[in-house]
């Protein structure tokens, strides 16, 4: 009789998270064979139609790269703030804040020209989730506040001002009392791409291109990666901790701001309280597969946006919505199990008495 | 209460040491023909080891030379690519730690594993007791225990109020729990003060003469023929020398045969004329970590030219004064003066441009960034310069680390790769290189050689004696008298966070400056010295 332990790798598996994801998303299609049967569904159809709704024609792809950006904005935002050990949780509130700011330039901006309304849409935007972080930055860069449980209880906050927008001030006086803000003007709706894609697609990978090069090129990223390994050496290599803390925090805030203002005027016609939609969250489990580095993020997010779009396009099979859920769930699951594997490898022993103790 | 213990013998029927005759006693410990390889590095070559049940075993070795590999092999962390593992004569295939322990193995850690708020019985049971902890009860056996062995220990003390010594003992109780009969420890005075080191040793002796086995790792000689029955030396991953009668062997053959090459000897390097005074310190107070008070109102001065050695017991200021000096610790109240000008407020970074380096007495974590790679961490002073508009130069930062692993005789793997595959002696060659490649003005160097070999030793101590010859001002801090006695031209005593004594290094008597540094500064003879 022999049994699988797991034992440590002496050295992580090179190229090991893509290989990861595979593995996972195998074990959650095979996990989710049962499922499907079992609540009556022919699973090579539901996945059949998974993968073509997702990826299956340029359409499907337009549709998962318009996912794709929020969670990779997100994704980046934790990773932005994860490569110097911090945790910014908020994003989701951040993403909030960045749709209001942008929201509210449409206010003030009705008859702009097209290109500048976007502009200060998107600049109010990192500003708003700039500024939302700004206070958990300053706690935590002066005092020392842990900055997971501010920013964290900030999305409430960020929340339920938007509720407090839509109910109130900005509710739409044709609403017929629906606490809905206006439908967005055509002006401050970013450009198409192709087929339903939208120009925050390319701004997106813009950003996560540009934070790539410079977490790994420059003097700012290197001064990261110090403060990140250890801060009595970046104190020592002269590298101000405070500052540091304070410009990486904000600018988290800043990139999930984006994100908001991205998918305020890219693919939502209004701002409302489920804009955010859980991105914010999903952007922390983008920016763990993905190790904190943005080169990876964008790959994940892509992965992650198709398998929420696969996931969403089975329920007009008849496939419920729980079900699908689960399916999701199970694939990320997979991926962040098989993560694991990177750092461990399985091995089967003899399943002796002695050996049983642990 | 402790695991099931184990009856000495077989977890197999299989594999008895061949048909040997039975009054051939089987060594407690038996590696045989070990290899190791890990990427780009043959740790253990064929090493071998023979350990006596019953004795206190000398594993010696420079920094690299393959004991910590070889230990780890016999404790279960790493599996060895070659080679058997026997203990008391049956051959183990260990997969983890905790399968070396079911077969006796313990190993003490260099760093300890404790959780700080625990108490001492807390700690010492944690994993290995019944799954209600009646303290009383648990506390009263850990006290048995530590009295059969001759341990002093509180064991209702939470951890964190415990010196390095006391929690040494509580990593060995640790062992002994576990029923351990073979304990390895790894380089275990390292962290002790000289007294605390002795007393370790009559422990050794007491668990040795209980019957248990004892695998003593150190570079250190004098411990070695002070504590130890037999020695095995290891040299570039091979066994050079197995099982050697530390009574009949005499201290500069091991080092010979560590160092594989003559002794070193360690000479006064002839003095110099000392110049113009370049680092000085007037009235400094500051706090250590603590809040408490640490240097309380601390004069010194340091000449071109010279090497200033201070003394005295770890924890009088020692560490909070080369911080101080460092720009990295809050000064209270007095002044630092470096080539001239006042720089007490002046930031780490300004420091270093007006000439001075630093070498902290933590490597890692302070010096060297531990996740960074090789040429990441020989920048971390100087990125500045290798900077092109916002972007770092990787051609021109690769090509200062090759210049300075080369130079520095650093060796080392790919230099993209993380620090963490170098040992201690290249790590601190690369830290000291970085510090001084620019031919700093003012060096202060906390505890430059602790831990290092002998090869190690001497190469930073030649290259701190090259910087006073090019006319630096050194500031030696470190816990080896014969170092300080060796290296430096004036030598201080500090206690209390003061400099409470000076001495000629040539002709000041041991026992005086043991004195001083115990606070009895009224006793020692103050030669005074140049000012």
């Amino acid at each position: 009789m022999s049994r699988p332990v797991l034992v440590r790798r002496e050295q992580v598996l090179r190229g090991g998270q893509p290989l990861a994801f595979a593995v996972g998303l195998a074990v959650a299609l095979v996990v989710g064979v049962a499922l499907l049967v079992g609540s009556g569904h022919d699973p090579l159809r539901v996945y059949e139609r998974m993968f073509e709704a997702s990826l299956g024609d340029p359409r499907a792809w337009s549709v998962t790269l318009n996912r794709a950006v929020p969670l990779g904005l997100a994704g980046l935002a934790v990773a932005v703030a994860g490569s110097m050990g911090l945790w910014n949780i908020g994003a989701e509130g951040q993403i909030m804040a960045g749709a209001i700011g942008a929201a509210w330039v449409v206010r003030i901006g009705e008859g702009w020209p097209s290109p500048v309304l976007i502009t200060a849409m998107l600049a109010a935007a990192v500003l708003g989730g700039g500024l939302l972080a700004l206070g958990p930055a300053i706690a935590r860069a002066r005092l020392g506040v842990n900055e997971i449980l501010t920013t964290l209880m900030l999305n409430e906050v960020a929340i339920r001002l938007v509720q407090w927008l839509t109910h109130g001030r900005w509710k739409d006086p044709d609403s017929h009392n629906f606490p809905l803000a206006p439908m967005l003007p055509d002006n401050a709706r970013l450009p198409g791409l192709f087929e339903r894609a939208h120009m925050g697609v390319v701004l997106a990978a813009v950003v996560i291109l540009l934070f790539g090069v410079a977490a790994s090129r420059t003097a700012w990223g290197y001064e990261l990666r110090v403060a990140g390994s250890s801060g009595a050496t970046a104190r020592y290599a002269g590298i101000s901790l405070p500052r540091k803390i304070l410009t990486v925090l904000v600018l988290s805030g800043g990139v999930a701001g984006f994100a908001g203002g991205i998918e305020l005027s890219g693919t939502s016609d209004r701002i409302t309280e489920s804009l955010s939609n859980g991105f914010g969250f999903a952007g922390i489990i983008v920016a763990a597969l993905a190790l904190m580095r943005p080169s990876g993020v964008a790959a994940v997010a892509l992965l992650f946006g198709a398998v929420q779009i696969g996931g969403q396009s089975i329920q007009t099979m008849g496939v419920s919505s729980s079900v699908s859920t689960i399916l999701q769930a199970l694939i990320l699951f997979g991926a962040i199990a098989a993560g694991v594997l990177t750092r461990y490898r399985v091995e089967m022993v003899a399943g002796d008495a002695t050996e049983a103790g642990r | 209460m402790t695991e099931p213990s184990h009856p000495i013998g077989p977890t197999g029927p299989s594999e008895t040491s061949g048909g040997d005759a039975p009054s051939v006693e089987l060594p407690a410990v038996e590696l045989r023909d070990i290899w190791k390889r890990f990427p780009g590095v043959v740790a253990n070559a064929g090493a071998s080891l023979r350990v006596r049940r019953g004795s206190v075993h000398a594993v010696l070795g420079e920094n690299g030379a393959g004991k910590s590999t070889l230990m780890n092999v016999l404790s279960g962390v790493y599996r060895p690519d070659e080679g058997e593992v026997r203990i008391d004569g049956v051959a183990h295939h260990f997969r983890t730690p905790a399968d070396a322990l079911a077969a006796g193995v313990g190993m003490v850690h260099q760093e300890f594993r404790l959780v700080p708020s625990f108490t001492v019985a807390e700690n010492v049971v944690l994993g290995a007791c019944e799954r209600i902890v009646r303290r009383p009860a648990v506390e009263s056996a850990v006290e048995a225990l530590a009295g059969r062995f001759g341990l002093a220990i509180e064991p209702d003390r939470p951890v964190w109020q415990l010196s390095m010594g006391e929690r040494q003992r509580v990593e060995i109780l640790k062992a002994l729990w576990r029923d351990a009969r073979i304990l390895i420890l790894d380089e275990p005075t390292a962290v002790l003060t000289p007294g605390e080191a002795d007393e370790l040793g009559a422990v050794l002796r007491h668990m040795a003469d209980d019957g248990r086995t004892i695998v003593f790792i150190s570079h250190k000689l004098h411990e070695v023929t002070g504590f130890c029955d037999e020695a095995t030396v290891l040299r570039g991953g091979k066994t050079v020398a197995a099982s050697l009668s530390v009574a009949d062997t005499d201290a500069s053959e091991l080092a010979g045969l560590m160092v594989g090459a003559s002794p070193v000897i360690t000479e006064r390097p002839p003095a110099r004329e000392a110049g113009e005074i370049r680092l000085q310190v007037r009235d400094l107070r500051c706090s250590d970590d603590r809040g408490l008070p640490a240097l309380n109102g601390l004069d010194l001065a340091v000449r071109s030219g010279q090497i200033v050695g201070v003394a005295g017991v770890a924890g009088n200021g020692q560490r909070e004064l080369a911080q101080a000096i460092a720009g990295l610790r809050h000064v209270e109240s007095g002044t630092v003066h470096l080539v001239g000008e006042d720089r007490t407020d002046a930031t780490p970074r300004q420091r270093f441009a007006d000439g001075l380096g630093y070498i902290p007495e933590d490597r890692i974590g302070v010096g060297l960034a531990p996740r960074l790679s090789v040429t990441d961490n020989a920048v971390l002073r100087t990125y500045g310069r290798h900077r092109r508009g916002p972007f770092l130069d990787a051609a021109s930062a690769t090509g200062h680390c090759r210049d300075l692993v080369d130079r520095f005789g650093v060796r080392t793997g790919p230099l993209d790769e993380p620090i963490a595959g170098l040992s201690g002696g290249n790590l601190q060659r690369l830290l000291v290189g970085r510090e001084l490649v620019g031919g700093p003005r003012v060096v202060v160097a906390a505890q430059p050689t602790r831990g290092l070999d002998v090869q190690g030793v001497k190469a930073i101590q030649d290259l701190l004696v090259g910087e006073r010859d090019a006319g630096a001002a050194v500031l030696l801090i470190s816990e080896d008298l014969d170092e300080l006695s060796t290296l430096a031209d004036r030598l201080l005593v500090m206690h209390a966070g003061r400099i409470v004594a000076e001495f000629d290094p040539v002709t000041a008597e041991r026992h005086a400056i043991g004195e001083a540094m115990i606070g009895h500064a009224e006793t020692a003879d103050d030669t005074g010295g140049d000012q």
